[in-house]
C-alpha cells in the first residue's frame, strides 16, 4: 500500500536545528524508528506537513552506565537494549521487557523512548520503566527538564512531552539493593503482539516491593495497594493470595477485540503471582 | 508393478533453485512499462446500502488521475458456479468494502488520493449479519432477483429467499434409524469465518491493446477458468474467448483464495476504458481480507443415534452456512459438505440438509477443506462426547463405524478403497493411545485428541486437465500444463511422472507456468485434485511421446516394438542388451535412412483427463442417483498437548497425522503438505479470530489482530505416515492430499483440551481466552 500522503522530509543536523525545524514546521512528527509513524502516516491516521527525522544525531544513541545511573539514548533500538551487557546484568528487567517486543526485525528498528513517546496503552516499556522509576530528559529551545516516568504518561497517546520538545533519554538510578525482577506479558500467541497485559515486579533484600501493570488502564499503573500490603513481609502463598485480590482495585482493563476485561483481570492475578515467585527465585540466587 | 525408478523418491523441487535465488516471477515483479496506470477502487462503507448517486468530478480533476470508472459503466454479472456477483456494485452494496467505482492514475499514490474524492450518496440498509436473520420469516432479501441468475444444474436456490442453495441427501429411514438406536444424542457447534492469508497478495494487471486483446496478468490458481469468465461477463463489449488472454507467473500462496476469479475481473475491466495502456489493480492486505472470498462460517446442527455398542444407526446434519453476499463459488462449497457430512462414516439412515445462506458480510468461497473443515469440528467432537457418553474408548468407536471399501455413500455410491483403520491403528500407536503423559508443572494438564478426516475433490463432474508434452534437442523436456505451482510441488510431481514413462530424469524436466494462448487447458488447481487428475494427463501425454518414439523406432530402425523400452534418455530393448539408442540422436532431427532421407521429426505429446464416470445429475429432494465425487481421500490424526489450566495456553507436544495418499508419489512433498496442512489447521483452531462490528464491518484485517503462527507457534514434534492403497484411476495409484491434513485440527485439539481439563468448547476458535473463561463458567 502505497504513502499517498505527501509530506516533507527533513533530517535534523543538531538538536539545534531540530527545535529551529520544529518551530517552522509545527505540524511536524519526530522520525527515529519510524515503526509507528511509517504506519500511521500510510493508514492516513496522521497527515504530518514535515517529518523530521533525528537518526543522525550525535550523541542520542548511546547506553551509558556512570555514578549507578543508566542512560539509554533516545536512539537506542530495543535490540541493542537486548544485546547491552550493561543492561543484562544491572537492569535485567528491560532486557526480560525488551525481548518480548515485536518481533526481531521490529526490534532492530523500534526505539523504547519512540515506544513511550507513542504512548500507546499496549506499551511495552511502561510497566518495567514504572518499576526501576525511570526519569525522562526532553529538551527544547528553551532548555532541558526532567519528567519522572510516573508523571509522563498523561493518558493514551497523551505524554508530558511539549511542542517543540525532543527526548534526549531515559535515565535510571541503579538499585542499591540485591534484588530480583520478573516481567510478563499476555500475548494471544508466541509470535509478535501488543499486550493485551503487562507486569512488571521487583522485590529486593528489604522485602520492597515494586509491581506496575501496563495495557490494563489508560497509562502504565503503579499498584501501591499491593506494594503497601507486601513491603516489609515475606512472599508467602497467602500474602500472595491476598495480594491478587487487590489487583482489580488497581487496574481498569477494557474489553476490546484482543481480549475482555474479565480475562485481562485474571491474567493480570496469574502473571503477577508467577512473577512474585520468579523475582524471588532470582533474588534467592536459583 | 515392475520397480519405479522416479515415483515415490524424495526428488528435490524443480522450482527450488528458481525460488530460492529469487529467480522466481511473481506478477508484482513484471515490468509493464512506463505506460503502466494504477487503479485504486473506491469501496463501500456500508454492508449494506442503496446507490443514490456518485459524484467523480473532483476525482476527476485530480492530479495525475487518468479516468473514473463507476459501476454502472459494466452493468454485467458473473459467476463460477452462479452469476450473481457484479464487476461493481449497480445499485446496491452489498457487503462492507465492496468496489463500487474505480480510479485510474499515473501513480498508486494519485489513484489511493483520488479515490477519496469520489462522493457516492448511499441510503444506509439494515444489513443481515446473521444466518438466523436471513433464515427469519419475512427477511430482507440481499438478492431479490436471485431467481433470474443463472446458476449450475447441481444448485437448488429457493425464490424469494436467501437462501441460494439447498443440499438435500437423504438415504435410508431417518425414523427407523433413531428408532434403532439405543440413544440419540444432539448438539450444535459453530464455526466462523477464516481467512487464507496467503503471503503474496491478489494483484492483478489488465491490458486491452488496440486490436482488441485483453491480457490479464493474474495471480491465480485458475488461469483458464478466469480467461473463460472473463470473456463471459465482458461479452456484451464484444470480447470473446479468442480475444481473451490470461497469463499466470508463479503465485505465492493460493489455499482457495485464489481460486475463480474475484479482484481480477476489476483489472479485466478497466483495461478496457484505458486501450492500450496495462492496468494494476493489487490489493493491500485489508482488501485481502475482506474482498476476496472467506471462508464460510456454518452453525451445525447435529443428531446422531447409536446402539448401546456404538454402532451407529441414524444421523441428521443441518448445517447453516453464512455464504456473504455472493455465492458463485462458495455454495459449491455448501454442496461438497452436504455430500459428505456424514463424515468418514457407515452410517445407513442419513438426513443432511447443507443450506447456503445470503448475508451482508464478504463474499464466501474456496478455503483449504472446501467445507470438510467445518462440519468435522462439530462431528468429530460430537463423536468424542457420544462415546464418552456410551463409556467406549473413541478410537474404539470410530473403528468401529469406520467406512470401508465398498460400503454406501450418503449419496448412494460407493466408497473407494480406503486405508482408514490402518491410519487410526498406526495414529493411535504413534500417540501412545490410553498411556496419559504427566507433567511436572502443576499448572500443566495434559490431553491427548484425535481425529478421523475425510474429503472427496469437489469439482464439476467434467473438470478436465490437458497437459502437452515437447521434447528440446538434448531430450530435456517442456512440460505445457496449466495448474499451478501454489508451493505443493505441482511441477516436481509431474516431472517425475514423465521422468517414469520416459526416462528422462525429473531434473530435465522443466514444468511452465501457464499462458492461456499457449498451455492447453485446465480448469483449476483446487479440490486436492491436481495430482490426480493433471497427473493422469501428463501420463497420458508422456505415454502419447512414448509410443511416438516406439513407432519411430520400429519403423526406421525395424527394432521389435514389443521389446522396446525406456530408460536413461535412451531407447533400449530387451532382446538385445547391447543396442541402445539415446533420444537425443533423433528426438527432434529424427532418425536418417540409408538413402539419407529422414523418418519422424519433433515428438510432442498429448495428454488429457476426464472423468467419465462422473455425474452431478440427482434427485434434488434426496441427493440419491448420481456420482458426484470421484473418490475419496482419508485419514486419522492426534495430538498431545500440554495445556496451562490458569493461562488458558496450548502447547502441542507432538502431532501425527495419517493419509492415505494412494500411492506418494514424492514422499517428501506428501509430508511437506502433512505439516504444513497442522500447521495451518492448528492456527485455524488455536489462533485466527475473525471479528465484525455490529454494521458487518471486519475489525480484524490485519496481522496485528488476525495471528498467524510464527516458527515459535508450531508443534515440538510433527509425526507424518504416509498409508498407500491405490487409487485404481490415479496417476501410479495416487490420489489428493493436499487439503486434507488441516482437516482434522480443530476438533482433535478440541478433543485434547476436553481430555486435559474436562472443557467441551463448542464454538471456534479455542483460544487460551475461551479455554480459561470456558473453565472459570464451568466451576461457578
Amino acid at each position: 500500500m502505497p504513502i499517498a500522503h505527501e509530506f516533507k522530509y527533513l533530517k535534523a543536523k543538531s538538536l539545534k536545528n531540530a527545535f529551529a525545524l520544529m518551530e517552522k514546521h509545527p505540524n511536524y512528527q519526530v522520525l527515529a524508528g519510524g515503526t509507528d509513524l511509517i504506519c500511521a502516516i500510510k493508514e492516513g491516521m496522521i497527515s504530518p506537513e514535515a517529518v523530521i527525522d533525528i537518526k543522525g544525531l550525535k550523541g542520542l544513541s548511546k547506553i551509558k552506565l556512570s555514578n549507578g545511573e543508566l542512560s539509554i539514548g533516545s536512539l537506542v533500538s530495543y535490540s541493542e537494549i537486548i544485546e547491552s551487557r550493561t543492561i543484562k546484568s544491572y537492569f535485567p528487567l528491560l532486557k526480560e521487557a525488551a525481548e518480548k517486543v515485536a518481533s526481531c526485525g521490529i526490534r532492530n528498528r523500534a526505539t523504547m523512548v519512540g515506544n513511550i513517546c507513542s504512548a500507546v496503552p499496549c506499551l511495552d516499556a511502561g510497566a518495567p520503566l514504572m518499576v526501576y522509576e525511570a526519569t525522562v530528559v526532553v529538551e527544547g529551545k528553551d532548555g532541558e527538564r526532567l519528567i519522572p516516568i510516573k508523571e509522563w504518561f498523561v493518558g493514551p497517546r497523551k505524554t508530558s512531552l511539549k511542542a517543540g520538545e525532543i527526548v534526549k533519554e531515559v535515565r535510571i538510578k541503579e538499585p542499591a539493593l540485591k534484588h530480583g525482577i520478573a516481567y510478563d506479558k499476555l500475548s494471544r500467541y508466541e509470535g509478535e503482539d501488543l499486550a493485551q497485559a503487562t507486569v512488571a515486579v521487583y522485590l529486593d533484600e528489604q522485602n520492597n516491593y515494586r509491581i506496575s501493570f501496563g495495557s490494563v488502564a489508560p497509562v502504565p499503573v503503579r499498584a501501591s495497594s499491593i506494594e503497601n500490603l507486601l513491603n516489609g513481609k515475606a512472599l508467602s502463598a497467602e500474602l500472595i493470595a491476598q495480594a491478587k485480590i487487590l489487583v482489580a482495585q488497581e487496574i481498569s482493563p477494557i474489553t476490546d477485540i484482543r481480549a475482555t476485561k474479565e480475562f485481562r483481570l485474571h491474567m493480570c492475578e496469574v502473571m503477577m503471582e508467577r512473577s512474585l515467585k520468579r523475582a524471588q527465585m532470582m533474588l534467592g540466587g536459583k | 508393478m515392475s520397480k519405479l525408478k522416479y515415483i515415490g523418491k524424495p526428488t528435490v523441487r524443480v522450482d527450488g533453485k528458481a525460488k530460492v535465488t529469487g529467480a522466481a516471477t511473481f506478477v508484482e515483479d513484471i515490468d509493464f512499462g512506463p505506460n503502466l496506470l494504477y487503479a485504486a477502487v473506491v469501496e463501500s462503507p456500508y454492508a449494506y446500502a442503496k446507490i443514490n448517486s456518485i459524484d467523480t468530478s473532483a476525482a476527476e480533476q485530480a492530479e495525475d488521475v487518468v479516468k473514473v470508472v463507476v459501476g454502472k459503466e459494466f452493468p454485467y454479472r458473473f459467476g463460477l458456479y452462479m452469476h450473481d456477483r457484479y464487476i461493481f456494485a449497480q445499485d446496491y452494496v452489498r457487503f462492507m468494502g465492496e468496489q463500487v467505482a474505480a480510479v485510474i492514475a499515473r501513480t498508486p499514490e494519485a489513484a489511493k488520493r483520488a479515490a477519496k474524492l469520489v462522493k457516492v450518496d448511499y441510503t444506509e440498509l439494515t444489513p443481515i449479519l446473521k444466518v438466523e436473520d436471513a433464515l427469519c420469516d419475512h427477511p430482507n432479501l440481499v438478492h431479490p432477483e436471485l431467481k433470474s441468475y443463472e446458476h449450475v444444474p447441481w444448485f437448488f436456490p429457493q425464490d424469494d429467499s436467501n437462501i441460494a442453495h439447498f443440499r438435500k441427501i437423504r438415504h435410508g429411514d431417518l425414523d427407523k434409524g433413531f428408532e434403532e438406536a439405543d440413544q440419540v444424542f444432539e448438539d450444535v457447534y459453530y464455526v466462523p469465518r477464516y481467512a487464507h492469508c496467503a503471503i503474496e497478495i491478489h494483484g492483478a494487471v489488465g491490458k486491452f491493446d488496440h486490436s482488441g486483446r485483453l491480457t490479464v496478468w493474474t495471480s491465480s490458481q485458475s488461469p483458464h477458468t478466469q480467461r473463460h469468465l472473463f470473456a463471459e461477463a465482458l461479452k456484451p463489449l464484444g470480447i470473446t474467448h479468442n480475444d481473451v488472454r490470461v497469463i499466470t507467473p508463479y503465485v505465492g500462496g493460493g489455499f482457495g483464495g485464489k481460486a475463480g476469479v474475484t479482484m481480477e475481473i476489476i483489472a479485466a475491466a478497466l483495461a478496457t476504458k484505458v486501450q492500450g495502456h496495462p492496468v494494476k489493480v493489487l490489493w493491500s492486505r485489508e482488501q485481502e481480507f475482506y474482498n476476496t472470498y472467506q471462508r464460510q462460517g456454518v452453525v451445525a446442527k447435529m443428531r446422531i443415534g447409536v446402539k448401546n455398542d456404538g454402532t451407529m444407526t441414524a444421523i441428521e446434519q443441518l448445517l447453516y452456512w453464512d455464504a456473504g453476499a455472493y455465492v458463485e463459488y462458495g455454495a459449491n462449497v455448501v454442496n461438497a459438505a452436504g455430500l459428505s457430512a456424514t463424515g468418514p462414516y457407515r452410517i445407513p439412515n442419513i438426513k443432511i440438509d447443507s443450506v447456503c445462506v445470503y448475508t451482508n458480510l464478504p463474499p464466501g468461497g474456496p478455503y483449504r477443506g472446501f467445507g470438510y473443515s467445518e462440519f468435522l469440528f462439530g462431528l468429530e467432537s460430537f463423536v468424542d462426547d457420544i462415546a464418552e457418553k456410551l463409556g467406549i474408548d473413541p478410537i474404539e468407536m470410530r473403528l468401529k463405524n469406520a467406512i470401508k471399501e465398498g460400503d454406501t455413500l450418503a449419496y448412494g455410491g460407493k466408497m473407494n478403497p480406503s486405508g482408514l483403520e490402518q491410519a487410526i491403528n498406526k495414529v493411535k500407536k504413534e500417540l501412545k493411545w490410553g498411556e496419559k503423559r504427566e507433567s511436572k508443572d502443576p499448572h500443566i494438564k495434559t490431553g491427548k485428541g484425535i481425529s478421523l478426516f475425510w474429503k472427496a475433490p469437489a469439482m464439476p463432474p467434467n473438470a478436465s486437465s490437458t497437459c502437452f508434452l515437447k521434447f528440446n534437442e538434448d531430450a530435456s523436456i517442456n512440460l505445457l500444463i496449466s495448474a499451478m505451482e501454489i508451493g505443493q510441488g505441482y511441477h516436481t510431481v509431474m516431472a517425475q511422472i514423465a521422468a517414469e514413462v520416459l526416462g528422462v530424469p525429473p531434473e530435465k524436466i522443466r514444468g511452465e507456468n501457464p499462458d492461456t494462448d499457449r498451455n492447453p487447458y485446465e480448469w483449476q488447481t483446487v479440490a486436492s485434485h491436481i495430482t490426480w487428475s493433471c497427473g493422469n494427463a501428463v501420463y497420458n501425454a508422456a505415454v502419447d511421446a512414448r509410443d511416438q518414439i516406439f513407432d519411430l523406432v520400429e519403423r526406421a530402425l525395424e527394432k521389435k516394438r514389443d521389446a522396446l523400452y525406456l530408460e536413461d534418455m535412451q531407447v533400449k530393448s530387451k532382446d538385445e542388451p547391447e543396442w541402445s539408442v539415446p533420444l537425443r540422436d533423433f528426438i527432434i532431427d529424427g532418425l536418417m535412412m540409408k538413402d539419407g532421407t529422414w523418418r519422424g521429426g519433433p515428438i510432442v505429446g498429448r495428454g488429457m483427463f476426464m472423468p467419465e464416470f462422473a455425474s452431478a445429475l440427482s434427485n434434488p429432494e434426496t441427493g440419491q442417483g448420481g456420482k458426484p465425487n470421484v473418490h475419496y481421500t482419508v485419514g486419522a490424526a492426534g495430538v498431545d498437548i500440554d495445556v496451562d489450566e490458569e493461562t488458558g495456553k496450548v502447547k502441542i507436544k507432538k502431532t501425527v497425522l495419517a493419509v492415505d495418499c494412494g500411492k506418494a508419489l514424492n514422499p517428501s512433498l506428501v509430508e511437506g503438505q502433512i505439516t504444513g496442512g497442522l500447521v495451518q489447521g492448528f492456527a485455524t483452531v488455536l489462533y485466527e479470530d475473525m471479528r465484525f462490528s455490529d454494521k458487518g464491518k471486519l475489525l480484524n484485517p490485519n496481522f496485528t489482530d488476525y495471528k498467524i503462527p510464527t516458527v515459535h507457534d508450531i508443534p515440538e514434534k510433527m509425526v507424518p505416515i504416509i498409508i498407500e492403497t491405490a487409487q485404481p484411476d490415479g496417476p501410479y495409484g495416487a490420489r489428493g492430499v493436499g487439503e486434507h491434513t488441516m482437516i482434522p485440527c480443530a476438533p482433535m485439539i478440541g478433543n485434547a483440551i476436553k481430555d486435559a481439563l474436562n472443557v467441551r468448547i463448542k464454538s471456534m476458535p479455542l483460544t487460551a481466552e475461551k479455554i480459561v473463561m470456558s473453565q472459570k463458567n464451568q466451576k461457578k
